[in-house]
């Protein structure tokens, strides 16, 4: 049986550069400036940390780039190549690294011009490279499905169909996500308020979605930094530990519209609260990987934070929103703030776990344990808790 | 069962072909469906693979499936915008659908011709057409029954 690492490890420091659409700079600025503010939050000196992380498609800088300089010298560096839920992935292997002594306090970020440079959604790549970069690619690309809306879509679709999610349910979605950002100035609907009526009003794009439930573009970096409890207990920032993680599962076959009924999240569910013994009505503050609206909804599913079959009704009721049950991407999330591939609504949950905001609106009233889920699709996932 | 060249040059991706699924889009050439299927576990696989999806086995074979195919609409979604260069606004919308076959117990993906985006719907029965796309080939899509 292995060891638990519950409340071993601790994230003590979190930081972003600005965040706009034209960054007019490179991913290694933006990562500096987002290490930068993450080291100060943490209360630290950039030589003490001894490992550097990250995870992009292609997009990004190094690891090494970054601690060179910063001015420090690491022991470890690693970059992978990944998408959305890589955070919670790195975060696991920090664990594991300073558990075994390759390092003792890591940094890992993402740092992307997701607007002006390379951007997710499609950006007029040769369908030729397509099909060979994707898995199975000349089976959906010559279909003219090159857009994760529209893979997502075709699970979002049956779903709904079977579990009787309506477009209003993900309306609601975005609209929880709007009103955060309508409180967060740095987000980029902030000052955009969003109804139900316009939202029901505005044209589809990839039906069942239209453009209000696709998460944003951003040029932007976002780190954190994780060390033991120990080292953290002598450091500025009240740590957010680490109550466990499970880091990376896949659905059972790679070409994963082969099965749109199943998504990784529902193994990492299993998995995560199997580690912990934590009930999902013990978790009071989420973060849930928000790429699209429907997303959310299939997650609370997947998590147990919504019964099946009732996670339509769990969001119009309220439920996400600041005075719901589970106040969810209190930033605006990757729907209303940002996107940095699900980094921002790692360092949302980790302020709110730490109380961040006491005293403001912006702080959820009950916030000692949260839960970070990350989506790289229905395939692959990864989730952690965290606990003041 | 079969349509004439749409226009006189296709714009949209044409499949490649590769190691393990050139006998999927031969067939296709031909008007045809085959399906890569596991003399172990009995298994069809779509997409194919180098070895069998389900069991790990190398023993796959190719089983042809003739030319009249018949599925039920798993899923879909209805694009408005492209996504992929060799689309314009003059192919959307465009309906992407998830379409199951159950005798073989598989998902083919491909696009519902044909017809207008209303008349979609999950449970609707759809055949197996296809497009050519030049002299050569030639690409399986669905029309709704």
């Amino acid at each position: 049986m292995t060891q638990s690492i519950a409340s071993k490890y601790a994230i003590v420091g979190v930081g972003e550069s600005a965040r706009s659409k034209n960054s007019g700079t490179t991913p290694l600025h933006l990562a500096l400036d987002a290490a930068r503010a993450a080291i100060a939050d943490a209360g630290l000196d950039a030589k003490e940390i001894d490992g550097f992380m990250s995870y992009s498609e292609g997009d990004s800088c190094t690891a090494h780039q970054v601690a060179t300089y910063l001015g420090a010298h690491p022991k470890y560096v690693k970059d992978i190549s990944g998408g959305g839920s890589s955070t919670e992935l790195l975060i696991a292997d920090a664990v594991a690294l300073i558990e075994t002594g390759q390092a003792n306090t890591i940094l890992i970020y993402r740092a992307m011009n997701g607007r002006s440079g390379v951007r997710m959604g499609g950006g007029g790549w040769s369908t030729d490279m397509l099909q060979g970069a994707l898995d199975g690619g000349s089976f959906i690309i010559p279909y003219g499905a090159g857009s994760p809306s529209q893979w997502f879509g075709l699970f979002a679709q049956r779903h709904m169909h079977v579990n009787g999610i309506t477009k209003e349910h993900l309306g609601h979605v975005c609209l929880s996500a709007y009103e955060y950002a309508q409180k967060n100035p740095k987000a980029f609907f902030y000052g955009k308020p969003l109804t139900m009526e316009d939202y029901l009003a505005t044209a589809p794009l990839s039906d069942p979605f239209n453009k209000h439930d696709f998460c944003l573009e951003s040029d932007e970096a976002n780190a954190l930094i994780i060390t033991s409890a120990k080292h953290a207990q002598t450091l500025q920032q009240k740590p957010a530990y680490i109550l466990g993680v499970s880091a990376r599962r896949t659905v059972k076959h790679a070409h994963y519209w082969q099965n749109i009924d199943e998504v990784a999240a529902d193994y990492v569910a299993a998995d995560l609260y199997e580690k912990t013994g934590v009930k999902p009505r013990d978790i009071q503050v989420a973060s849930i990987y928000d790429c699209y609206s429907w997303v959310v909804i299939r997650q609370l599913e997947a998590y147990g934070l919504a019964p099946k079959g009732q996670v339509g009704d769990f969001v119009a009721a309220g439920n996400l929103r600041i005075d719901g049950q589970l106040p969810t991407n209190l930033a605006g999330g990757m729907l209303a703030e940002g996107y940095t591939h699900g980094m921002n609504n790692v360092l949302e949950i980790v302020r709110q776990v730490r109380g961040e905001y006491s005293g403001t609106a912006r702080q959820a009233q009950n916030h000692d344990l949260g839960i970070c889920t990350g989506w790289a699709g229905p395939d692959i996932a990864g989730a952690m808790l965290l606990h003041k | 069962m079969t349509e004439q060249l749409k226009t006189e040059t296709y714009t949209q991706p044409i499949p490649m072909k590769n190691s393990d699924n050139a006998a999927y889009w031969d067939a296709a050439d031909q008007h045809m469906l085959t399906l890569q299927k596991c003399t172990d576990c009995g298994k069809y696989a779509q997409p194919p693979g180098p070895a069998c999806c389900h069991c790990g086995s190398q023993n796959v074979t190719w089983e042809e499936q003739g030319t009249d195919i018949v599925g039920e609409i798993y899923s879909y979604v209805i694009s408005y915008r492209p996504f992929l260069p060799g689309y314009t606004m003059e192919d959307m919308p465009l309906v992407i659908a998830v379409v199951k076959l159950e005798k073989q117990n598989i998902t083919i993906i491909g696009n519902v011709l044909h017809c207008k985006p209303d008349d979609v719907a999950i449970g609707k029965m759809v055949k197996m057409i296809w497009v050519d796309m030049n002299e050569e080939r030639a690409i399986p899509q669905w029309e709704l029954v």
